[in-house]
Order: structure tokens, then sequence, then C-alpha cells
């Protein structure tokens, strides 16, 4: 190849790569963001009506902390003064699989409202997706269920919950992650949670999700006047198997609002699915360019012995 | 880590070590940093640490992990520039970034693991592969690629303690496969630290959370590496008392300079793309950390490197390499932290006593094991250890890691072990040469 014309295709082959990779980037970030899902939310829903579900009727609840009382005896989990299961500071932990946190008197009439919190058992579950040994998993049941025997520890689902709902056993020397099973022993005994048996005033229903999403509707539009037009956990990140209704928005008794309704899994998807051909495409990349590397130093080899046999000769 | 036409220091016949008052602080370090692990341990990490539910991941995940792993890129991409595109230029500083990658990754592998609070189960995503998670492709790519700089690094110890016959056998026809792998797996685990953040959409900062985020990671981690470079270098040359070697200096911030400018380019594209841009001005604590990230972390040693009059004065070179290491530092910082700290119920985190020891002792191994391998096995070039040790090792512990030697195509002709082996493809006895 003639000197004069390296740089100039060097050049123009940079520009074209650069060009090319900042133009497919700006084409993929608009569809990035819109994050299309392997499974779209309707699907999804209609995949997961048969499951086991709670509803949450937050009018209805008084704060008595019977279904926390049911929890705790039938997992065996302590009580204990640091983390508080009921009241305003009331918070997951390790102890505490469900509780019911008071969020002061917010209702229409100056009445308390209480927030009953567990594990809302996504259709499709962040910390199951980030799980890099399926410690935790969706059952056929619906319930998001974990596994301590091979779980590494490594709190990646901590970090992936949108609700923050994981919690990790801090005090022990192997640490394991904790949360809701939403009563799977009960489950395989066809039994309702042990929350929604201890409550009293009708604030926890048990059943299927779709019969509880329609139940739900069924109710808003019952009393429009009354509740919130909004089921929380219909589409917040694709669904969840726990659904909420209020007369008091949600944003204003410390629910996560403002949440995608697409499974959160389908953001790493669109780039995880990336991963298999980019190794690919480097590695031929890598081979291309190492071929060229040696043909170059072979050439390069061949005029110095050329011209060094030319001084030997002289 | 070919030895190409470089001509390493001759090997010592004895192991040894030299000890200076500097490598004992960092004995010391290295011990307190040990009983800090044997604590944790024993204890679990609500004991050792400051973490907590809301705050699952904290300073190991920052420092051991994202920023080491970040800082550590500088050997796969020197093996890109060197064996791929054909930069011998930068061949002499090739064993060294990659010795500096080696111990950074094997100081994240212990870091990581001891974050791990079931440690003793690391080896199931082996058998019960998740992969459908970022942490599985992370996991895979971290071990095998710093599996593979242990394959990379056998071809050094072979000149120094002959490996058995079958080793060799082995090792020869895997050469160039294995340059390959230790070139692909970190472009993947690089970008994955990025894609770890996308499942926390909705908790992540959107100044911060893009889909971008993988790409962002890869790119810094790239650019990173002269900058990295450029630092180590002043500080080996200030200990020696002698100019560092400007002119090779600037040829590879130049290079990261026009890296980095991309980079801005995508990260304020991508606000502005979002409809985030509003947000910066916004005068929050995030807000403002943002700012200082891309002006003072990007835009500032950017400018310092594509200006031709900054990138040649020692002043502002080594500036300009300290604010793109720190800038960095700052932007996994700001990812893990600053980022978090809205969703994070109004938790707080610091961290402990026992966590720092264990980051500020783990890091003093690394500078000693570092210390130890270069002195005993052929890492540096002829002159680079002549002068490491007529100054280095008598008056501090700072070696002369990744110094390029514009000289070394004069002493190239002469034997040398690797040469024998078919580095690229080249007959037996054959000397590679190159272009000066």
């Amino acid at each position: 190849m003639p000197p004069n014309t390296r740089i100039p295709r060097r050049t123009f082959l940079k520009a074209v790569a650069v060009t090319a990779g900042t133009a497919g980037i700006a084409t993929a970030l608009p569809a990035g963001s819109a994050a299309a899902s392997g499974t779209p939310p309707e699907d999804l829903a209609e995949e997961h009506a048969g499951d086991r579900a709670l509803l949450i009727d937050l009018t209805k609840c008084v704060g008595c902390g019977r279904c926390v009382d049911a929890c705790k005896a039938e997992n065996g989990l302590a009580w204990r003064e640091d983390h508080p299961a009921r009241g305003p500071d009331a918070t997951l932990a390790a102890a505490n699989w469900s509780v019911v946190r008071s969020e002061g008197r917010v209702g229409a009439g100056g009445e308390p409202r209480y927030v009953k919190t567990q594990c809302m058992h996504c259709l499709d579950p962040a910390c199951a997706s980030a799980c890099f040994v399926k410690a935790l998993h969706k059952q056929d049941n619906g319930i998001v269920a974990y596994d301590p025997s091979i779980c590494v520890g490594c709190r990646y689902c901590l970090m992936a919950c949108p609700f923050g709902v994981p919690s990790f056993d801090w005090d022990a020397t192997f640490g394991s992650v904790t949360k809701c099973d939403l009563c799977d022993e009960r489950a395989e005994r066809g039994e309702p949670t042990a929350c929604s048996e201890a409550c009293l005033t009708g604030a926890i229903t048990f059943g299927s999700r779709g019969e509880l999403l329609k139940e739900a509707h069924r109710r808003i539009a019952a009393r429009p006047d009354r509740y919130v037009d909004h089921v929380y956990g219909e589409h917040e990140v694709g669904g969840t198997s726990i659904l909420y209704v209020s007369d008091v928005p949600f944003e204003e008794l410390g629910f996560a609002t403002g949440l995608p309704t697409d499974p959160l899994p389908s953001y790493t998807w669109e780039v995880s699915r990336l991963i298999p051909p980019t190794a690919a495409g480097l590695g031929l990349t890598l081979i291309a360019l190492y071929a060229r590397r040696r043909q170059v130093l072979r050439a390069q080899e061949l005029r110095e012995a050329v011209a060094t046999g030319t001084e030997a000769q002289a | 880590m070919s030895g190409g036409n470089v001509q390493h220091a001759p090997i010592r016949r004895r192991w040894g070590f030299g000890f200076t008052w500097v490598r004992l602080v960092l004995f010391a370090l290295g011990g307190l940093g040990l009983l800090a692990v044997t604590y944790r341990l024993i204890f679990g990490l609500g004991a050792a640490t400051n973490l907590n539910d809301d705050w699952p991941w904290g300073l190991w995940v920052w420092w051991d992990v994202m920023t080491g792993v970040a800082l550590a890129g500088g050997g796969y991409s020197t093996v890109l520039v060197v064996n791929f595109l054909g930069r011998e230029r930068y061949r002499p500083i090739e064993r060294a970034a990659c010795l500096t990658s080696l111990i950074g990754y094997l100081l994240v592998v212990g870091g990581l693991g001891l974050d791990l609070g079931r440690w003793f189960n690391a080896w199931r995503p082996l058998v019960s592969w998740g992969y459908h998670s970022v942490m599985f492709e992370l996991f895979i790519c971290v071990s095998g690629y710093t599996v593979v700089q242990i394959i990379e690094f056998l071809y050094v110890f072979d000149e120094r303690l002959p490996l058995p016959r079958i080793v060799r056998r082995i090792l020869s026809p895997l050469y160039v496969p294995i340059l390959i792998v230790g070139v692909i797996l970190p472009f993947l685990h690089q970008s994955a630290l990025g894609s770890l953040y996308l499942i926390a959409k909705g908790r992540l900062d959107p100044l911060w959370w893009s889909m971008l985020l993988p790409l962002f990671f890869l790119v810094s981690s790239f650019y990173v590496g002269p900058a990295m470079v450029t630092v180590e270098n002043f500080l080996s040359a200030s200990a020696q008392g002698r100019r560092p070697p400007i002119d090779v200096l600037s040829g590879m911030v130049r290079f990261a300079g026009k890296l980095m400018t991309w980079y801005l380019v995508l990260r304020v594209g991508d606000l502005a793309i979002r409809g985030v841009l509003p947000r910066v001005w916004e005068g929050s604590v995030q807000s403002q950390l943002f700012v200082v990230e891309v002006v003072v972390g990007i835009a500032v040693p950017a400018a310092l490197f594509l200006v031709r009059s900054t990138r040649l004065q020692p002043f502002w070179l080594a500036t300009g390499g300290a604010l793109a290491v720190l800038g960095v530092a700052l932007g996994r910082a700001n990812v893990v932290f600053t980022a978090m700290a809205d969703s994070a119920h109004g938790a707080t985190y610091a961290p402990s006593i026992v966590e720092l020891a264990v980051t500020v002792g783990l890091i003093s191994i690394g500078i000693l094991a570092y210390l130890f391998v270069v002195e005993n096995f052929p890492i540096l070039t002829e002159e680079e250890a002549a002068e490491a040790s007529s100054h280095v090792v008598q008056r501090t512990m700072l070696p002369v890691p990744l110094r390029p030697i514009p000289s070394y195509v004069a002493s190239a002709r002469r034997g040398h072990p690797l040469d024998r082996r078919e580095v690229a493809g080249l007959k037996t006895g054959e000397a590679i040469s190159s272009s000066p």
C-alpha cells in the first residue's frame, strides 16, 4: 500500500466506526428506555391469574396487629425492640416478615391509617432474576421462594427489590436473606396465609390473583367516592400478587409510587441478550486483528532480513 | 505478556525482598487487615460492618470491587493496544500493567469473597446457573479472567522457575487464545458492573440510571488506564527524583482525552434524551455531585489531555491524570452511594473501622505482592530495574511501575528466553522487530 493513502484510510475507517457506534447507541436508547420485555404485562397477568394472592383493603385495617402476631408464630420469628413490627417505625427485618406501620391520622375524616407490609410476590420478580444461583425463584403457585442452602449471601436481591423487601440476617456469622414466603408450607396443605386467617376486620382477603383483582375493581366501582381509583400492585413493575386498595392516595402512605409498569428484569434483559453476540463479534475482531498484525510483523521481518543481507554483502 | 523485543531485567539467582520503613508499615497495615478479616469471618457482617438492609452494599463493593476492577483495567487495555493494535511503543509497560491488573483482580476476588454472607457457597453458581442475573455474568467473567491472568503470568514465571515440560506443552499453543479471551472477558465484566444497576430503576437516581450504564462503565474503565499509568509514573518518578517520560505519557493520554470527550457527549446526550437535564441544576446534593463528576472528573482532565500545551507540561499532565482517576472513583461512588441515598428510607451508612482496616490492609498486601514479584520475576525492563535497585529499594518503597523506556528498541536484539517461543506465530529463533 502506498504510504500516502494510509492515513486517510485509517482516519476514514475510524470516523465511520465512531459515527456508526454513536448512531447505533442513539437509536438503541429510546428503544431501551421503553424496555420491551419478553412477556407483555397483560399476558403476565393472565398467566398468573391463578396464583396465591392477597388483597389488602387499607380502609378496613384498624392496626390491631393480629396478622403480625400470627406471622411471627407461624414462622417462629422473634420480637425485637430494635426492629418494631408495629407502630410508626415498623420496618421489615430479618425477624419481621410482615409488619403493620401506622401512618398517622391521614384519613379523610382524620382517622388513622395502617399499612400492612410484606413481600409483594411480583409476577416477574426482580430479586429472583438478580439471584445468580437461583436461591430465589418464582414457584408455580406464585410464591417467590428462597432456598438458604444455595444462597451465596451477595445481597444483590436487596439492591434489586423495588419495594425494599428482602432483609439480611446481619447478626449471624453466615447471614442469609429472609422475607415472607406467603406461608409456603400452608400452601401445600391448601390453607390460606396465617395473616389473612388472623384478620378480624376483613382487611386481608386471601384468594387467587385473578379473582382478587376483580374484587378490588368491584370495591372501587361500588364506592368511587371512597376509594382511590388505583389498585396498587396491578401494574407496578409488571404486577404483584399482593394487591392494595385505599381511600388515601398511596404516595401519602409511604408506598413506592412512580415505579415503571414494565417488569424490572426486562431492563437487564435488554442488555444481557446482547452479551453472546458481543462476545462473538469481539472474538472475531480480535482474531482478525491478530492475524493482520502477524502479517505485518512477518513482512517487516522479511524486509529486515533482506536489508541485513544487503549490508552483509556490502 | 509476550516478551517481544523487550529486554527484561536479568533474573537474580536468589529470592529476595528488601526491607524499608515504608514496607514495614505496609506489613503492619496488612497484618491489621488480616486481623480485621478474621474478625469479620468469625462474627459475621453485622458485627464487622455498618451495612444494613437499606445499605446492603458499602465500602467493599465501591472500592474493592467497583473501583478496583476499573483501575485494574490498565491490564486488558494494554494487551489490546500492544498485541492487537500493534502499538509496540507500549510493549515495555505491558508486563507491569498486567501484573498490576492480576494483583488488582486477586484483591477484588478477596474483597468480594469477604462481602459474601455465605462465602462457603461461592462455588454454587458453577452448578446452579442463574444466567439471567448480571451477577452471574460478573462472577463467570471475573473469576475466568483471574484464571486467565494467572495463566498469562505462568509464561513469566517460567522464565524464573522453569515449569515442568508437560505444563509447557499445554501452555505453548494456548498463548494466543489466552490473549484473546483475556480481552473479551474484561470487556464483558467491566460493562457488567454497570448493568448490575439497571435493575435498580426507580431506586437509582435518574441522573445516573440509564440503559447506557454498561457502556459508561466500560468506556470509563478503558480511559482510566492511561490516566492511572500516568499517575503511577509520576509517583515513582518523584520518588526517584527523575523526570517522568512525558513524551510517551502524553501520547497515551491524548487517546484517553478523545475517548473522554466521546464519553462526555454520551453522558450529557443521554440525560437530554431521557429528559433529565433540568435535574442537573436542581441544586440538590445529588445534582452537585453529578456536576463535580462530569466537570471536574471528566471535562477538565479531557481538556488537559487534548490541549497540546497542557499535556506536555508535567504539572498539568499529572493533574489531568489524577483528576481522571479520582473522577472514575467518584463516578462509581455516585452510583453506589449518591444515587441510592434517596431510596434508603432515611438510613445512613459510613464504613466501620473493620471495613476500613480490611480495605487498607488489602491494598497494602497488594503493594507488597507487587514489589515482591517485581524484585523476583522478569517484569521491569533492564533499565527500570537498574534504576529501581539504585534508588528505589534503598530510598523508598515505590518501584518503577509501568514506565515505558523509549530506548528499549536499541536493546531489542539480544536473545531472550521468550523469543524462543512462537510468540507471534514466528518461527523459532526469529526475533520480532518493531517500528520505532
